[in-house]
């Protein structure tokens, strides 16, 4: 019963708070503080489902185990929560730089839904269902890519939705063969596509059938989760959409595709060994550290720089699945700072867009002076991304590459630690030209009210947290997850 | 009786696979419209005779649903679609007529081969259709990248979703219900909303073809 309520509390607030902001047309501030508590009760819920699967229970509720939160399920519904709550806040008005001032309605409509859609994904046992919640995700997401329109944004929105559905429909070509090879074994079942299952029937599985789906499932939830040579969406996307969604995008919804590779990546493994998915991983994994790097040191726009640096991390948390049990820890521990340092980046860099009305890094500069809180806020978003202590991305990338020489894989972890350098150097170089100086003409100084701060200054503070002492319930529910995978 | 359902599953999935060869060298929406239209409804009376000779009722409503959104919604709102915009012919494509034959050809034979440890362990009448979905899958999959007008692009990938449909009612029977019909789901929403950017394109570039969209590079 206190199951089914857990994951009533943790989807239903934010699809009645998608009705109520297509309902309440004239009243967009009680819409907007609507949607703002229904976060407040998501990420409740997430929290107390974190709670259990630290205790070990697994919540599990609907017909034939339609939804089923284990530790796995739990860290990611947290982060979502967390993250689509900090996004979908409706700050004052129009003294403050906020990017959406109020967020207009299309936003809280659609932004809500892809919170929910989200959040299903990670909590749906069903692999096809979880499929059909990752594609809604590219859905409702999309649709507010054009919220202001310009040519870019029509351009970026066109080159997400194709891409992303082409890429998505694949994983669902890689569902199909993993299930006709489940029921060619032991029969038609209503539930042979739960995870849970599929996961118990894996051993006797046909090893080449699920490396066949493996390939399609890859190059699917890869594309979503912006892995390279796929991820050419990425950029444009993530740079054009309104601030709060790329915060939500790159944040979050790049965890659930990862999410979703873990997942079957555990299937095809207990099949036929690691050997195949990790040969796989590794290789995407360095492609777009690469790209991500390399890029990280040519782009000229701050948002993109962002967006370029969230395909430098996917690879990260790739690699880090491939490098054993410490490196899934690593990875998983990585997620979670990274959705936090992102997510708070990305937002900070709208409001540096209000401002300076140019996403170029050469008309930003004296941003310490102009905006003081935002630009250190930011300016200690970008530190932590470029992994440096005191930051909770510092400790998860050292645990990643000490995991990945551990493992004798010496050669892929240089090459990584390398790629990393790389992109440290291209970031802090824009951060140097973006914060001293003086402001160019016209541009304002000042900052709004302070309680604009307060969410960002509570991710600073958790993110420096993780990086200090690394807290016990998080490394213990991270264990879990691990004890849960046998890699 | 099993000859006769293994003949129908081949030579449905033929035809399946011949509507979406038509798009390389046919030109203009009218045409790609028609050839899709004809695909879904072959592909719903194709899953209506698995579910007839596999016994299997909830097929029917699946052809039913298939038959309904792909064969009669979505091309009339192609129609629509294509009427507003005056595209008439995909003038010139990225890859020439001649040159996307000889690739598909390539890409079925590339689908026999990855179908292999499919077809060994299948023991359904219906398994020699299946290289003729994967092919489906890989030729549509050729049309998304290698046309230009938006319009084109968005038939590749209603094409790509009928070849996915295509494996699984050949592989398994099709999926559960409750699957099916979020995918339909999925499949409607997705439709929509890129028919809403058609739009938005068109008005803001003037044109749709998709050559023009040069902005973000790098």
């Amino acid at each position: 019963m206190i199951d089914a309520l857990l994951l009533i509390a943790l989807l239903g607030p934010w699809g009645a708070a998608a009705a109520l902001a297509a309902v309440l047309r004239r009243a967009p501030r009680a819409a907007g503080w609507a949607v703002a508590a229904a976060g407040g009760v998501s990420l409740s819920a997430a929290a107390w489902l974190w709670l259990r699967a630290l205790r070990g229970v697994t919540t599990v509720a609907g017909p034939g185990m339609l939804f089923r939160v284990d530790p796995l399920s739990a860290l990611i519904a947290g982060c979502i929560a967390a993250v689509a709550g900090l996004a979908m806040l409706p700050w004052p008005g129009p003294t403050d730089d906020d990017p959406e001032p109020g967020r207009p309605r299309t936003f809280r409509i659609f932004g809500s839904l892809f919170a929910l859609s989200m959040l299903l994904a990670v909590t749906l046992n069903n692999v096809a269902l979880m499929w059909v919640a990752i594609e809604a995700t590219t859905i409702m997401s999309a649709v507010l890519i054009p919220l202001h329109r310009s040519k870019a944004s029509v351009e970026a929105s066109w080159k997400y939705i194709l891409i992303g559905s082409v890429g998505i429909a694949l994983a669902f070509a890689g569902t199909v063969l993993a299930y006709f090879d489940f029921i060619s074994l032991l029969g038609r079942r209503e539930d042979a596509l739960n995870w849970t299952l599929l996961l118990d029937a894996a051993p006797g599985l046909h090893p080449d059938v699920l490396r066949l789906a493996f390939v399609f499932l890859l190059v699917g939830y890869g594309t979503k989760a912006g892995l390279a040579p796929m991820h050419t969406w990425l950029p444009d996307a993530h740079s054009e959409a309104p601030a709060p969604l790329s915060a939500m995008m790159s944040g979050v919804l790049l965890a659930v595709a990862q999410y979703a590779i873990f997942r079957w990546k555990a299937v095809v493994d207990a099949a036929g060994g690691p050997a195949f998915t990790n040969q796989l991983l590794t290789a995407l994994g360095l492609l777009s550290l690469a790209v991500g790097a390399l890029s990280l040191v040519r782009q000229q726009s701050y948002k993109r720089l962002l967006a370029y640096s969230s395909v430098e991390h996917s690879g990260l948390i790739c690699l880090g699945f491939t490098f054993g049990p410490a490196g899934v820890f690593a990875s998983m521990l990585h997620i979670v700072n990274h959705a936090l340092a992102k997510s708070a980046s990305f937002l900070l860099a709208g409001r540096v867009l209000a401002r300076y009305r140019s996403p170029e890094v050469d008309r930003v500069s004296g941003l310490v002076r102009t905006m003081p809180a935002t630009g250190s806020l930011f300016a200690a978003g970008l530190l932590a991304l470029m992994g440096l202590p005191p930051f909770g991305l510092f400790v998860s990338e050292f645990l990643l590459f000490k995991a990945g020489f551990a493992g004798g894989h010496v050669a892929v972890t240089s090459a990584a630690l390398l790629l990393v350098a790389i992109g440290f150097a291209g970031l802090a170089g824009h951060l140097a030209r973006m914060l001293p100086g003086a402001a160019p003409e016209g541009i304002a100084a000042g900052e709004g009210p302070w309680i604009v701060f307060a969410p960002f200054v509570v991710s600073m503070a958790a993110l420096v947290t993780l990086g200090l002492l690394l807290p016990d319930g998080i490394a213990r529910l991270i264990g879990r997850i691990v004890e849960g995978f046998p890699a | 009786m099993q000859g006769v359902f293994s003949q129908i599953s081949v030579l449905g999935a033929s035809g399946v696979l011949l509507c979406g060869l038509l798009l390389l060298w046919r030109r203009g929406a009218g045409a790609y419209i028609s050839a899709f239209t004809w695909q879904s409804a072959i592909l719903a009376g194709l899953t209506a005779a698995i579910g007839y000779f596999g016994n299997d009722a909830q097929l029917y409503a699946v052809a039913a649903l298939l038959f309904a959104i792909k064969a009669v919604a979505i091309p009339r709102l192609l129609r629509r679609l294509a009427a507003r915009f005056t595209v008439s012919r995909e003038s010139a494509p990225f890859v020439n007529t001649g040159t996307s034959l000889v690739v598909s050809g390539l890409l079925v034979l590339l689908a026999y081969a990855a179908a292999r440890p499919l077809q060994a362990i299948a023991d359904a009448p219906t398994k020699d259709g299946m290289p003729l979905a994967m092919g489906l899958l890989f030729v549509s999959l050729f049309v998304v990248v290698s046309r230009r007008q938006a319009l084109t692009q968005v038939v590749g990938f209603l094409m790509l979703e009928n070849a996915i449909a295509l494996l699984a009612v050949l592989a398994t029977y099709g999926v559960p219900l409750i699957v099916e019909i979020g995918v339909f789901l999925d499949v409607l929403m997705g439709f929509l909303v890129m028919q809403i950017f058609l739009y938005d394109i068109h008005d803001t570039f003037s044109t749709t073809d998709v050559d023009v969209m040069r902005r973000l590079k790098h």
